[in-house]
């Protein structure tokens, strides 16, 4: 079985990418424990922590992120430089465990996929 | 080689829909076989058979049909991405409305995993 890449690029709740992004990734997390997720560019805005999105009429999908680690999923990564340019410190992510890395390990890491999907 | 297909762009408005069928077609035509098309997000619109393009212009959705005919290919719509959408087929018709093309099929989220996993290439438009 290949082993997948699930990228998340775009920033949640303004598009629905990240959350069909997320229900692609657990529905395949169901079936495989060999899966990477990577948040690169706007997509590390899943990370912060304390999203209020029901005050604009969205759901709450990011709390689902937890859900990972009872599917034994635990390569998570984020892009250290998107976060920084941002301005997201570790002070404002939640409680996903993840390693934020910079780009030269970041695509090392991709590299070991065998196939990569973005949302 | 083994293809698996993932549509995530509308029949009209963006160009990844056109540009995912018009690579179908060149990879049966290099002796490729495609094990699955899946259409996600904004791409169930694909099987909307209200579509009504100007006569002069390009119908998407009848190629897909034809395509999905002559070569026996399964066209797969995520059902949760489509109701969402307000493409409903016989099923779940609302007042006895519903726009699903039947040569499409409504498909769930495992379908796409498996071809992800299962797969040679995955090209994801």
């Amino acid at each position: 079985m290949n082993s997948i890449a699930f990228i998340f690029k775009t920033a949640p709740h303004g598009s629905s990418s990240g959350r069909e992004g997320l229900d692609a990734l657990l529905a395949t997390a169901a079936l495989s424990e060999n899966i990477g997720v990577f948040f690169i560019g706007d997509g590390v805005f899943h990370l912060v922590d304390a999203q209020q999105p029901n005050v604009i009429y969205a759901r709450d999908y990011i709390t689902t992120f937890k859900l990972l680690e009872l599917y034994d999923i635990e390569n998570v990564y984020a892009c250290q430089q998107s976060l920084m340019m941002r301005g997201i410190g570790e002070q404002a992510m939640g409680c996903l465990s993840l390693m934020a890395l910079p780009l030269g390990n970041l695509q090392q890491q991709l590299s070991r996929y065998d196939k990569m999907i973005n949302f | 080689m083994r293809y698996a297909l993932l549509v995530t762009g509308p029949a009209y408005g963006t160009q990844n829909a056109t540009s995912a069928w018009m690579f179908a077609k060149a990879l049966l035509k290099a002796g490729h076989s495609i094990i699955s098309i899946f259409f996600y997000q904004e791409a169930v619109n694909n099987a909307n058979r209200l579509i009504s393009p100007a006569s002069d212009e390009h119908n998407l959705i009848n190629e897909w049909v034809k395509l999905s005919r002559e070569e026996n290919i399964a066209l797969n719509i995520c059902v949760s991405a489509a109701l969402r959408r307000g493409v409903v087929d016989q099923d779940h018709a609302q007042d006895g409305l519903y726009n699903f093309h039947p040569q499409f099929n409504f498909s769930g989220l495992g379908e796409l995993a498996t071809s992800l996993l299962t797969c040679e290439r995955v090209v994801q438009f």
